[in-house]
């Protein structure tokens, strides 16, 4: 059963797998945009949302992720994400993924939503397995992704 | 395991075109598949993996949840308030079992 689940899901390995053997291709574009301070944790991020949809998301301040800095039980750390969107059948929030890159499975949840019935504020609470940043990216109907991260450090491992 | 019991919250009435609040919950172990019992053999996965909620047979919100999500899975949501109708609540689990509410709205 945890093979099947390694399957199906996204798995810690092949996230690092991929980061790693990227690193080399990335070496080359790093010396380029070194001028403009981009913090390695945001190309990290960048890179492992391109490698689980295929698109490259924009930092946004439109998505708004909520999660306390530390928190000491990893089995249940509280998460609250709002995204402003007026939500018109012109102009909405298909989705919203939240990863956990760090967790030995990255994909944590994806919310839903549809134009005039329901709006992009959600809270729920995820499992984390060590200190790091979660991401939350949000779909647009016209195809752009939103990304918006907090990092949190939690004192127990709620993976285990 | 006994039958795991799901629980909603919504408001007793909402105004018509005003967003309401939805605090949902199911008590269930959310077990990952990654845990191993005490003679070593891996216990199986099996976590509620969609929550569903339709408003007058409409699906107006859905969750896929994966293993991250903590046991007891908390989600709370807004909806826009229509018209008073039928509010439907279905939690599936890892083989097909489903647990549902249902909640008649006031939208006055």
């Amino acid at each position: 059963m945890v093979e099947k689940t390694s399957a199906t899901g996204v798995t810690r390995r092949t996230v690092l797998g991929t980061i790693v053997g990227g690193g080399a291709g990335l070496a080359t574009g790093r010396l380029s945009t070194q001028g403009l301070a981009a913090p390695a944790a945001i190309d990290e991020a960048v890179a492992l949302v391109q490698e689980l949809t295929g698109k490259t998301p924009t930092v946004s301040d439109r998505v708004r992720l909520s999660m306390p800095a530390h928190f000491a039980n990893g089995y249940t750390v509280p998460l609250t994400l709002t995204v402003a969107s007026p939500m018109t059948d012109a102009d909405h929030v298909r989705r919203v993924i939240v990863l956990a890159p760090r967790n030995p499975i990255v994909t944590v949840a994806s919310f839903h939503f549809v134009p005039l019935r329901s709006e992009p504020r959600i809270a729920t609470r995820i499992r984390l397995a060590e200190a790091q940043d979660v991401l939350a990216l949000a779909e647009m109907n016209d195809g752009a992704l939103l990304m918006a991260r907090m990092h949190v450090d939690v004192a127990t491992n709620g993976c285990e | 395991m006994p039958a795991p019991t799901p629980r909603v919250q919504v408001p007793a009435s909402v105004a018509k075109g005003a967003l309401f609040p939805i605090k949902t919950l199911i008590d269930h172990p959310m077990e990952t598949g990654l845990r191993r019992d005490a003679n070593g053999q891996p216990i199986p996965r099996k976590i509620i993996n969609e929550f569903v909620c339709r408003y007058d047979g409409a699906v107006v919100f859905r969750v896929e949840l994966h293993e991250a999500v903590s046991a007891n899975p908390y989600i709370e949501f807004a909806l826009r308030a229509t018209k008073s109708g039928r509010l439907d609540f279905v939690w599936t689990e890892d083989g097909g079992a489903v647990f549902a509410l249902k909640h008649d709205l006031v939208v006055a």
